[in-house]
C-alpha cells in the first residue's frame, strides 16, 4: 500500500476517528484506526462495538490496501506532523509515514481481526447541524453520569411529525429542548425514539456543529438499535441504550402563576461567589421578595456568606433550597440575557415544588426557544 | 489466623518510662467464657465452652484451657466436643456480658477522654493527654489492669504502641493477661517478624496472593517494591499494606464510630434448600433491615446478600443502588434480584445446595441531614414509603407483631433458638456474638 495525503485533511480525519474511541478496551485491536486506501481516496474508521466513526477523505494513492495502526498514537503523530504531504508505505508488517524531514515506523495490527462496522441503516429525518449541537449542549448537562442506571446516562430523542425533543435527567433536574425536524419522504405519524449515550451525542453534537444539515437514521431490530448521524462525509454510529426512559416530561407543570426573572449573569455571579463558602454537596437558600433576590449560604462555622441581586417577583413571596452546580448547569443552558426562575406547587408537604429555569428576552418578554430545565429543590433544612 | 490459645506470648515485664507509645489496645481475655465462670469459679481450669449444647450451635467463646484442644470461637459445637469430648458447655448470659463490658469501659473512661470501643469487648484508647497527670503509658496500663481484675475478676490484655495497628497487634501477642509496650523505635524490629496474615486487611484470599509473591512476613513486605504490592493486590490494597508494614498508620483513636451497616441473618435449625422458602426468609429479614434504618434516620445505598451453605463455605453478593433507600421492599427486590443471579436459586439447579443461614445488610450508609437534603424529582417507591411508614406507626402503637407482609404469616420458619442474630455496625467494627479474643 502507498498513499500521499494533505497533511491538514489527514489530521483532521484522523481526529475524528479517535474521538470516540473508548480511553480503555478489552481488546486491543479495537484502539486502532482502520485507512483503507482505494482509488478515489482514504477510508478511516474507528469502532469499538457500540460506537463507530468514519470518514472519507481525499488522497493520492498509488497502490491500495488496508492498515491497522494504534489510534491515539496516530492522532499525536498527526497533530504534530510538519506542514508537508504525508506519505504511507508498507513494508511487511511495519508502516513508515514520513512527513518532510520526519519519519516514522509504526507497526501494523491484524486487519482480518477487525470487526465490521455496522451500516447505517435508511434516513429518518434531517436536523439543522448548528440547532442540533446547541440542543445537545443544553439538554445533556442534565443526563446523569452514575453507570447504576444505564437508562438515564442517555439522552432520550424523540420524534413527532415536524419535531425533534431531546430530553434528559439525573433525577434531580430534567432537561427538555425540541427542533425543526424534516423527515423528508420517510415521514411517519408514529412516534420514533432513540435513546442515544449522552458522551456519545455530546461528541456528535461538537463534530457536526457546522454541517448545514445532518442525516439521522434510527433503525434496528429487537436486540441490537443502532443510531447513524451523516454529514460532510462522516458517518457516527451508536447502539441504542436499551429500557424505558422515566416519563419525565409529565413532571413539567402546564402553567406557573409565580415566578421571578433575573438577569442571567448577575445571578451566575453572585451564586459562584455565594456558593465559595459551601461544603460539598450543601445547597444554597434563595429567597425571593418584591425588594428581590437574597442568596445566602451557611457554610461550616467558619465562614457564611450573602448577597443580594435584582429580581422581579410575580407572584408570593418563596424560599427554595438549591445546589448551586445544578442551578449554573440550568443558567448556563438558557443562553439568554434574564432568566425565568418559575415555582410550581406540590401537594406533598414533605417535599418542596421543583423549580422551572427558562429563557427570558428581557425582563418582561419570555424567550422565544423551547429549553425547558426543571430542578427539584432540597429540603429546606433550617 | 494468629493462634488462640496463648502459645508465643510476649510480654512486657520490666516498667519502662517510654512515653513515645500512647495508644492502647486493651482486650479483655476470653471474654463470654470468663465472665460466665465468675459465677461457676468452681470450673477454673477446666475447658470451658460458651454455647448452646446443640448440634446446630456455634461456640460463642471459649477458656485458654479449650483453646489448648483447638477449640476456637465461631466453630460449630459438634467439631468443637470432636475435639474436646470432655469441655464443660454453659450457656451464654449476653446480659451479662454487656453489664461487665459498662463496667469495664467506665474504668477506660477514667482514663482518657479519648476511648474508642470496638465492640463489647475491646478498646483503643490514646493516653496522650493523661501522661503528665497520670504518668507514663506503662503505669496507667499497669493499674488499669489492676483495677479491672480488683473491680471486676476478669482479666484484660493491653497493647501499647504509637499506633492502633501495632497496638492491637501487641495486645493479640501479650494474651492472656499480659502487657506489652513497643517503643516508637522497636516498632519495625517488633513488626517485621511477624507473619503477613497479622497485617490489618490480610486474610484469606489476599494472604494467599502474596504468599504466591515469595512474602511471608511482614518484613517481606515492607522489602517489597511498592507497585509490585500495588500489582498484587491492586492500589489501595497495596498501598496500606505497604504502609502498616512500616509501621505507618494514620488513623487516630476516634471517640464516635458511626454505623457502617445494618444488617440481620438467620441461621436454620436444619439447612434450608427450597428457594421459596429462602425467599420469604428475605423479605422478613429485609423488613426488618429497613425498618432498622428508618429508626436510625438513615438510607442505604449497596444491598449484601450472605448465603452459608452446609458446609460452611459462605459468600456474599452486592448490588449498588441508583438511589438510596431505607424501605424494606425496594431492599428485598433488590436482594431478590442478586439472590436469583447467585446461582442458588434458578432453573439450572433444581435442587439448589441447602442453605445453613441467609442474611441481608445494608451499607454505604447515609444518615439525616448529611446529604443536604436533596431529594430526587420523583420516588418510584412512593406507595410502598406509605405503606411502610404506615406498618411503623402500627407497631409503635400495637407492638412489634402486629403487622407484616402476608406472605409472612403462616408457615413460619423454623430458625436456631436464640433467633436471628443482629449484624449490627457492630459486627464490622470487630466484635460480634463470638467472642475472639
Amino acid at each position: 500500500m502507498k498513499f500521499q495525503v494533505n497533511r491538514d485533511v489527514f489530521s483532521d480525519a484522523v481526529s475524528f476517528a479517535v474521538k470516540l474511541l473508548p480511553q480503555r478496551t478489552t481488546l486491543p485491536i479495537l484502539s486502532g484506526v482502520l485507512i483503507e486506501a482505494h482509488e478515489g481516496g482514504l477510508t478511516l474508521s474507528s469502532f469499538d462495538y457500540e460506537v463507530s466513526s468514519q470518514t472519507s477523505i481525499a488522497a493520492e494513492v498509488d497502490e491500495p490496501g488496508t492498515i491497522l495502526v494504534s489510534g491515539r498514537l496516530l492522532a499525536d503523530i498527526a497533530n504534530r506532523l510538519p506542514n508537508a504531504p504525508v506519505t504511507f508505505t508498507t513494508e511487511d508488517t511495519r508502516i513508515s509515514v514520513s512527513c518532510g524531514s520526519a519519519n516514522f515506523s509504526l507497526l501494523s495490527m491484524p486487519v482480518e481481526e477487525y470487526p465490521t462496522l455496522p451500516a447505517p441503516g435508511e434516513q429518518s429525518g434531517v436536523v439543522p447541524g448548528d440547532a442540533f449541537s446547541l440542543a445537545i449542549a443544553q439538554v445533556a448537562v442534565a443526563a446523569s453520569r452514575d453507570d447504576v442506571t444505564p437508562v438515564i446516562t442517555g439522552v432520550q430523542l424523540e420524534v413527532t411529525e415536524n419535531a425533534l425533543s431531546l430530553v434528559a435527567t439525573d433525577r434531580y433536574r430534567v432537561a427538555v429542548r425540541g427542533i425543526d425536524w424534516d423527515p423528508g419522504t420517510a415521514a411517519s405519524t408514529q412516534t420514533l425514539t432513540a435513546l442515544v449515550p449522552a458522551r456519545t451525542l455530546q461528541e456528535v453534537g461538537k463534530t457536526f456543529g457546522n454541517a448545514s444539515t445532518l442525516s439521522v437514521a434510527i433503525t434496528g431490530s429487537d436486540d441490537r438499535e443502532l443510531i447513524a448521524f451523516q454529514a460532510d462525509n462522516k458517518i457516527v454510529t451508536s447502539l441504542l441504550i436499551k429500557g424505558n426512559f422515566p416519563p419525565v416530561k409529565r413532571l413539567f407543570p402546564e402553567t406557573v402563576e409565580n415566578y421571578a426573572v433575573m438577569n442571567t449573569a448577575d445571578l451566575v455571579e453572585a451564586t459562584r461567589r455565594v456558593s465559595l463558602v459551601l461544603e460539598r454537596e450543601a445547597a444554597l437558600r434563595f429567597t425571593f421578595t418584591i425588594d428581590g433576590l437574597t442568596l445566602e449560604a451557611i457554610g461550616s462555622e467558619q465562614a457564611q456568606a450573602s448577597e443580594s441581586i435584582d429580581a422581579l417577583l410575580t407572584g408570593e413571596d418563596t424560599v427554595v433550597s438549591l445546589k448551586p452546580q445544578f442551578l449554573l448547569d440550568g443558567l448556563g443552558a438558557v443562553h439568554s440575557e434574564f432568566v425565568r426562575i418559575s415555582f410550581t406547587k406540590t401537594e406533598n408537604p414533605n417535599k418542596p415544588g421543583p423549580v422551572l429555569i427558562t429563557s427570558q428576552s428581557s425582563k418582561d418578554q419570555p424567550g422565544a426557544d423551547s429549553y425547558k430545565y426543571l430542578l427539584q429543590p432540597n429540603l429546606l433544612l433550617r | 489466623m494468629s493462634k488462640q490459645d496463648g502459645s508465643g506470648r510476649q510480654v512486657t515485664a520490666e516498667p519502662t518510662d517510654d512515653a513515645t507509645a500512647t495508644i492502647f489496645h486493651v482486650d479483655m481475655d476470653a471474654f463470654f467464657a470468663s465472665v460466665e465462670l465468675l459465677e461457676r469459679p468452681e470450673l477454673r481450669g477446666l475447658p470451658v465452652v460458651v454455647g448452646h449444647r446443640s448440634q446446630r450451635s456455634v461456640v460463642t467463646a471459649a477458656t485458654y484451657e479449650a483453646r489448648k484442644y483447638g477449640v476456637n470461637s465461631a466453630m460449630p459445637m459438634a467439631i468443637a466436643l470432636r475435639k474436646c469430648p470432655h469441655a464443660i458447655i454453659l450457656e451464654p448470659h449476653f446480659e451479662r456480658y454487656k453489664h461487665y463490658s459498662q463496667q469495664v469501659m467506665s474504668m477506660f473512661d477514667d482514663v482518657t477522654p479519648l476511648v474508642e470501643r470496638l465492640g463489647i469487648d475491646e478498646a483503643f484508647l490514646d493516653v496522650r493527654g493523661s501522661l503528665r497527670l497520670l504518668g507514663t503509658p506503662y503505669e496507667i496500663a499497669t493499674r488499669l489492669r489492676q483495677r479491672v481484675h480488683a473491680e471486676t475478676g476478669l482479666h484484660c490484655s493491653i497493647g501499647i504502641a504509637s499506633t492502633k495497628f501495632v497496638a492491637k497487634l501487641a495486645s493479640s501477642v501479650a494474651k492472656p493477661d499480659g502487657l506489652l509496650l513497643v517503643p516508637h523505635r522497636e516498632t519495625l524490629a517488633f513488626l517485621h517478624p511477624r507473619p503477613i496474615s497479622a497485617l490489618w486487611g490480610v486474610g484469606g484470599r489476599t494472604e494467599e496472593v502474596l504468599r504466591g509473591y515469595g512474602l511471608a512476613t511482614i518484613g517481606d513486605v515492607a522489602a517489597a517494591p511498592l507497585d509490585m504490592l500495588v500489582r498484587a493486590i491492586g492500589a489501595a490494597g497495596g498501598q496500606k499494606i505497604h504502609e502498616l508494614a512500616w509501621g505507618r498508620d494514620p488513623r487516630h483513636v476516634t471517640t464516635e464510630s458511626e454505623e457502617k451497616s445494618v444488617g440481620h441473618e438467620v441461621t436454620f435449625e436444619s439447612n434450608v434448600g427450597d428457594a421459596d422458602r429462602i425467599r420469604s426468609e428475605l423479605l422478613r429479614l429485609s423488613d426488618q433491615v429497613g425498618r432498622r434504618l428508618r429508626a436510625a434516620g438513615a438510607t442505604g445505598r449497596t444491598v449484601v446478600l450472605k448465603l452459608r451453605f452446609g458446609d460452611f463455605e459462605t459468600i456474599t453478593r452486592s448490588k449498588t443502588l441508583a438511589e438510596p433507600t431505607d424501605l424494606g421492599r425496594r431492599i428485598y427486590e433488590e436482594v431478590r434480584g442478586v439472590y436469583e443471579t447467585s446461582g442458588h436459586a434458578g432453573s439450572l439447579s433444581r435442587h439448589p445446595t441447602p442453605l445453613r443461614l441467609v442474611g441481608v445488610r445494608m451499607e454505604q450508609l447515609a444518615f439525616e441531614g448529611s446529604s443536604g437534603g436533596a431529594v430526587g424529582l420523583w420516588d418510584d417507591d412512593a406507595d410502598w414509603r406509605e405503606a411502610e411508614t404506615t406498618m411503623d406507626a402500627l407497631r409503635a402503637r400495637f407492638g412489634p407483631g402486629s403487622v407484616t407482609s402476608a406472605s409472612l404469616l403462616g408457615g413460619s420458619t423454623k430458625r436456631i433458638s436464640r433467633g436471628d442474630r443482629d449484624t449490627n455496625g457492630a459486627a464490622q467494627r470487630g466484635a460480634s456474638a463470638t467472642d475472639a479474643s
